[in-house]
């Protein structure tokens, strides 16, 4: 096992990294930028690192910078959390130059799946069902051209590209045309990769994953699923687990099917594949995540595994610590992404000072936030300001006890999107489970603020 | 933070600056300590930081006889990208009189100082350059060592002309991003000051002023 770990991020996972390490025994220095000197995982932790300017670029994005924290802090292995370099096979690749660890899968597996059309297509070869899709596109000739195969509406995608960012749907081939360029100089400048790639757009969707861990021997377990079909604009916004879009027998299937193809396909530590689920129920493979993601805490809360502690165990070279048949998914989670983005205008973010704060609490409730009563927000990251996680034995009681930790919680000093959340709670379409990922893009989310009141 | 020789000059607009002035001409010694001390931990400290935070281009606190004015600098003085907060925060205190009174062994009026401090550009190891000791002139932009990042070395530059003050790292001491490396007492100075002696030295600092 490591001595001491480099937690290479900041705000929640920073904070939920450095709690797994203290469960672990396991050092844990926190690298910070300058506009997260008074961040609540720098005040936390032992230990505390300066690595850059506010600038991501020259802080979290920054692998020299990165690398030379874990060296002079004397950390045997980085953890890299989700976003930044999480999934950038460069730096996993200079980490181990540096006789450290990577704690996620080694470079060469991060580079075998780098490509999302390539590993649909790897993913096809061992069994899963792919959604219709093109491959590179070469020149807008060639979308043109593959588009038409399709069939519209498609989806451009920068293959590189992650978390929505960079994706756009065309309906029409006059709408590619115009869209193309963009979305070409999109994720040249997003990811340093111009490569887009496309594939059918469903317009009824639900979005739904499965988490698996594979470890160094080859040993797979998954985790079951988690549905993530609460979006705005291919964002995250509610994820539940089960998913109310699959039966037992499903579920069940579908799981086992991704974890069987992803260990073959030579995969480690642990990672997430994307579905989509079609009107039909028919599942689509869509991507991989090769990290931890924003929502595995829904997973730890229904499984009851500490997913960090299990990704630190795998990176160290150790066998997965429980076989599948040791795993349950137990009861019903939902999580909710608490953003400072004002939904009435036009869900801009929103930075500022925290004034008063009030965690919520009570059964099955779980709160993943670095937020502090006079935290300032800064202006250079995403907007999470935290995430809201509830249990409960089942669905309705979740949704129950989910609305009474959002009406307690308290985050003054800026908008966030608590009310939206309770409102799309409230909503008939959530509590029938029948929300589509393009539902609040198509009615807006004022109709559902509206509704609620 | 530093005091310095009192002047009848004008501080650069530029220039971070506090001015404390002795507003009554009975001020005694012994209240002066205590109220420059109280200045440099208590205050100042704080109204760095509120000043930081807010908005507003001025502060100006009252204690007894004496009053603190914080300003901030129309555009960015500091020199180094680092600096979160300003790095030279000279202190003039009220009269020639009351400066000779605490500092007898201090060099004579018409100069006017303060410390601007070095930073660290990255997070690695820290080496000074060879040749520097204490005293020695340096120009804005020399370079006064290097952090080691990797094997590449990234140098550490002086933010202005001045003469090299005391050290805050060690040769091959691991730094962080923006650490405080080297102290560079800057000014107009006369002749006497390009060759401090240990007097001198202890009255630039506020914290050894007692």
């Amino acid at each position: 096992m490591f001595n001491k770990i480099l937690i290479a991020n900041r705000g929640e996972i920073a904070l939920r990294i450095l709690r797994a390490c203290r469960t672990l025994g396991i050092g844990a220095v926190v690298a910070y930028s300058e506009a997260d000197r008074d961040s609540l995982a720098a005040q936390l932790a032992d230990e505390a690192i300066c690595i850059g300017p506010s600038d991501a670029k020259r802080s979290y994005l920054s692998a020299p910078a990165v690398v030379s924290a874990a060296i002079v802090t004397g950390c045997d292995a980085i953890h890299p959390g989700y976003g930044f370099l999480s999934e950038d096979a460069g730096f996993a690749d200079v980490v181990r130059a540096h006789d450290l660890t990577f704690i996620g899968p080694s470079s060469e597996v991060l580079e075998r799946f780098a490509s999302k059309e390539a590993t649909r297509r790897l993913l096809a070869a061992h069994g899963l069902t792919t959604i219709p899709g093109s491959g590179m596109l070469r020149d807008e000739g060639h979308a043109l051209e593959e588009a038409e195969r399709i069939g519209y509406p498609v989806l451009l995608k920068p293959s590189a590209g992650g978390g929505g960012k960079g994706m756009r749907l065309v309906r029409t081939a006059r709408e590619l045309e115009a869209a193309f360029k963009v979305s070409r100089s999109e994720a040249q400048a997003g990811f340093g990769d111009d490569s887009l790639y496309m594939e059918k757009y469903l317009d009824d969707n639900r979005h739904v994953e499965i988490q698996i861990a594979v470890d160094r021997f080859g040993n797979y377990i998954h985790m079951f699923d988690r549905d993530c079909s609460v979006q705005r604009r291919h964002q995250k916004l509610i994820e539940e687990t089960p998913s109310p879009s699959l039966t037992p027998a499903q579920r069940l299937d579908l799981a086992e099917c991704a974890a069987r193809a992803i260990a073959e396909a030579g995969y480690e530590n642990l990672g997430t594949l994307e579905f989509l689920i079609d009107t039909k129920g028919e599942a689509y493979f869509i991507e991989i995540n090769c990290r931890i993601q924003v929502e595995h805490p829904i997973t730890e809360l229904t499984t009851g595994i500490d997913m960090v502690a299990m990704q630190i165990a795998i990176a160290a070279g150790e066998p997965l610590p429980v076989t599948q048949a040791d795993i349950r998914q137990n009861g019903h989670a939902i999580e909710f992404r608490i953003l400072a983005e004002d939904p009435a205008k036009d869900f801009r973010p929103q930075a500022g000072q925290i004034g008063a704060y009030l965690a919520p609490g009570g059964p099955g409730v779980r709160l993943d936030s670095h937020l502090y009563p006079g935290y300032e927000v800064p202006t250079y990251y995403d907007s999470l300001l935290g995430k809201l996680s509830v249990w409960a034995p089942d669905r309705p009681q979740a949704i129950a006890r989910a609305d009474a930790a959002l009406r307690e919680m308290l985050v003054d000093g800026l908008t966030t999107n608590i009310e939206l959340h309770r409102a799309i709670l409230a909503n008939q379409v959530f509590i029938d489970g029948k929300v589509t990922t393009n539902l609040l893009d198509r009615v807006g989310s004022a109709p559902f603020v509206a509704g609620a009141r | 933070m530093a005091v310095t020789k009192p002047s009848d000059r004008q501080p650069a607009d530029d220039a971070p600056e506090i001015g404390a002035r002795a507003l009554s001409d009975h001020a005694r010694s012994l209240r002066d300590h205590e109220a420059i001390n109280r200045l440099a931990d208590d205050l100042l400290p704080a109204l760095i930081a509120r000043l930081s935070s807010s908005g507003l281009g001025e502060i100006e606190v009252r204690e007894g006889a004496w009053k603190a004015r914080l300003r901030k600098p129309a555009a960015r003085a500091v020199a180094t990208p680092a600096a979160p907060h300003p790095a030279a925060v000279p202190v003039r205190p009220a009269s020639h009189r009351d400066e000779r009174d605490r500092h007898p062994a201090s060099a004579p009026a018409e100069e006017e100082m303060g410390v601007v401090v070095a930073k660290s550009p990255a997070v690695g190891v820290y080496s000074p350059r060879r040749d520097l000791v204490l005293g020695m002139r340096v120009r804005s932009g020399d370079r006064i060592g290097f952090v080691d990042v990797l094997g590449v070395q990234q140098e550490v530059l002086s933010p202005i002309d001045g003469v090299i003050g005391s050290s805050l790292a060690e040769a091959g001491e691991a730094v962080e991003y923006g650490q405080e490396l080297v102290r560079i007492e800057v000014g107009e100075r006369s002749a006497s000051a390009d060759h401090p002696t240990p007097g001198q030295k202890a009255s630039t600092a506020v914290g050894s002023a007692s």
